[in-house]
């Protein structure tokens, strides 16, 4: 949480995440080097440049898979939400690894032809793989998506297009996975001898599939909003101190309804700072705290404490009948509302209005 | 084609470039206050400027303006989202099988042939 814009807000978790990030990632690329280059001669299929190549292009596949597999493995099992917490740092590294992986392709396949180099690289010839297909615009069209996210990762970018723009233009991440995917399959595995490689891509890029799936089907069992401005909060008063239940108001729109001592209080469950879940955190020291970087709200306005600046919007909460009822209607960011006392009585599975 | 292509992206930088100006020296202050007197992270926003620069241009006239609908911040596109996850979900494993399925003749079946120095 931050008042003004700092280039990077570090801090001890941040430092450690990226050490562990860059160590792996130097790992990786000496392990590849040493294995490979004793094996790769200009006379055979594979020389120096295209084992360096293979590192850093390698590198980038598994670090966007792993970038890919944070968000579904956080909402599956709250163990892995300090992955989630440092992604973006991630997803720039990748992007690096990537455009490293891109200058020894354009450095090599791209040095000695007699035209223009840049002009060659977008002059795209079948490759001889699958049908032809270049694979060449597959490569730079994920590159560029990758530079995007990075370019905008700062929170800058989400305060300055609003969540709309910036969540829309960072779904660039999936058509980018899959032209990585294509790059690979329509590339190297159509030469590649030895299968070791094949299992481990084929094997990564279905975890990133199956992992989607599987955060899909746990996303349906939200509470899905009825018709009308008020809508019912499924067993609102069996809530677990500190926890919260999210509603599903419309297909952009969730709320987040908390129990805390005893009162119900709802709030978006976009937290402001990068939509993270806020109904998938708890209250800490009385405030909603955002699972994903820590950012908190006061329970009963949706503003985060001074001097803290961020705020979400609120909801109205009533009880009719039996039901806890939210109105659709978001009160704007800030706005206090009177929490709803929890009601003392057994819960009834389903009570007429 | 690419010639072309490589003078549209030149223009393009250019003109980012040139918007990223006027747009990190005083436009940002004007829009928003976390933004005030904080100037060195202004140096990470010029490639996400130089990239995206006529969205940039365009959001900040909407700022200016008025225009922008600011409960807006707080509905992320999520549906788009599920599609769009559930979509890679379906298309990874058929774009693999299909490569290794129609696979063309690679080194094993068709060694290479080491080729003689032109006389």
């Amino acid at each position: 949480m931050s008042v003004k814009y700092v280039p990077v807000q570090w801090n001890a978790f941040k430092w450690w995440y990226d050490a562990v990030l860059v160590l792996f990632i130097a790992i990786y690329i000496l392990a590849f080097l040493r294995l490979g280059l004793p094996e790769a001669d200009v006379t055979r299929g594979t020389d120096g440049a295209t084992v360096r190549m293979r590192a850093f292009g390698s590198c980038a596949f598994f670090l966007l898979t792993l970038a890919l597999c944070i968000g579904p493995l956080a909402r599956l099992d709250r163990r892995f939400l300090p992955l989630l917490y440092n992604r973006r740092h991630l997803g720039v590294l990748t992007a690096a690894v990537a455009f490293t992986h891109v200058v020894y392709v354009f450095n090599w396949y791209y040095n000695f032809i007699p035209t223009d180099r840049y002009e060659a690289l977008l002059t795209w010839v079948p490759s001889g793989g699958l049908l032809g297909f270049p694979i060449e615009p597959l490569g730079l069209f994920a590159l560029i998506c990758l530079g995007i996210l990075a370019a905008t990762s700062h929170d800058f970018w989400l305060s300055f297009l609003g969540a709309p723009i910036w969540k829309s233009l960072h779904l660039l991440i999936y058509p980018a996975y899959f032209a990585v995917v294509g790059h690979v399959a329509l590339g190297y595995l159509q030469s590649a001898t030895n299968p070791a490689f094949a299992i481990v891509f084929a094997a990564c890029a279905c975890a990133v599939a199956g992992l989607h799936v599987a955060a899909f089907r746990k996303g349906r069992a939200e509470a899905r909003a009825g018709a009308g401005d008020w809508v019912e909060v499924p067993d609102a008063d069996a809530l677990e101190d500190g926890r919260a239940r999210i509603v599903r108001l419309s297909a952009s729109e969730r709320a987040a309804v908390f129990r805390h001592e005893g009162q119900l209080y709802a709030v978006s469950n976009a937290c402001a700072h990068q939509n993270g879940p806020l109904g998938e955190g708890r209250v800490i020291d009385g405030c909603i705290t955002c699972p994903w970087h820590g950012f908190q709200y006061r329970l009963t306005d949706g503003q985060s404490p001074a001097p803290f600046t961020e705020k979400v919007p609120t909801y109205r909460l009533r009880r009719k009948g039996r039901r806890v009822e939210i109105d659709r209607r978001a009160s704007p960011p800030g706005t206090a509302q009177t929490p709803l006392p929890v009601s003392d009585q057994p819960h009834a599975a389903e009570v007429p209005a | 084609m690419a010639a072309s292509l490589l003078i549209f992206a030149k223009i393009y930088g250019w003109i980012g470039l040139a918007a990223a100006v006027p747009f990190l020296a005083f436009g940002l202050d004007r829009i928003d206050d976390s933004a005030v007197g904080s100037w060195v992270f202004r140096t990470l926003l010029i490639p996400g400027i130089v990239l995206l620069w006529p969205l940039v241009l365009w959001r900040w006239f909407q700022l200016e303006t008025g225009r922008g609908d600011a409960q807006a911040r707080h509905r992320p596109p999520i549906a788009p989202q599920l599609a769009l996850a559930l979509l890679l979900a379906l298309l990874i494993p058929v774009a693999i099988l299909s490569a290794l399925v129609l696979r063309q003749d690679g080194p094993i079946e068709r060694p290479s042939v080491l080729l003689e120095a032109p006389a």
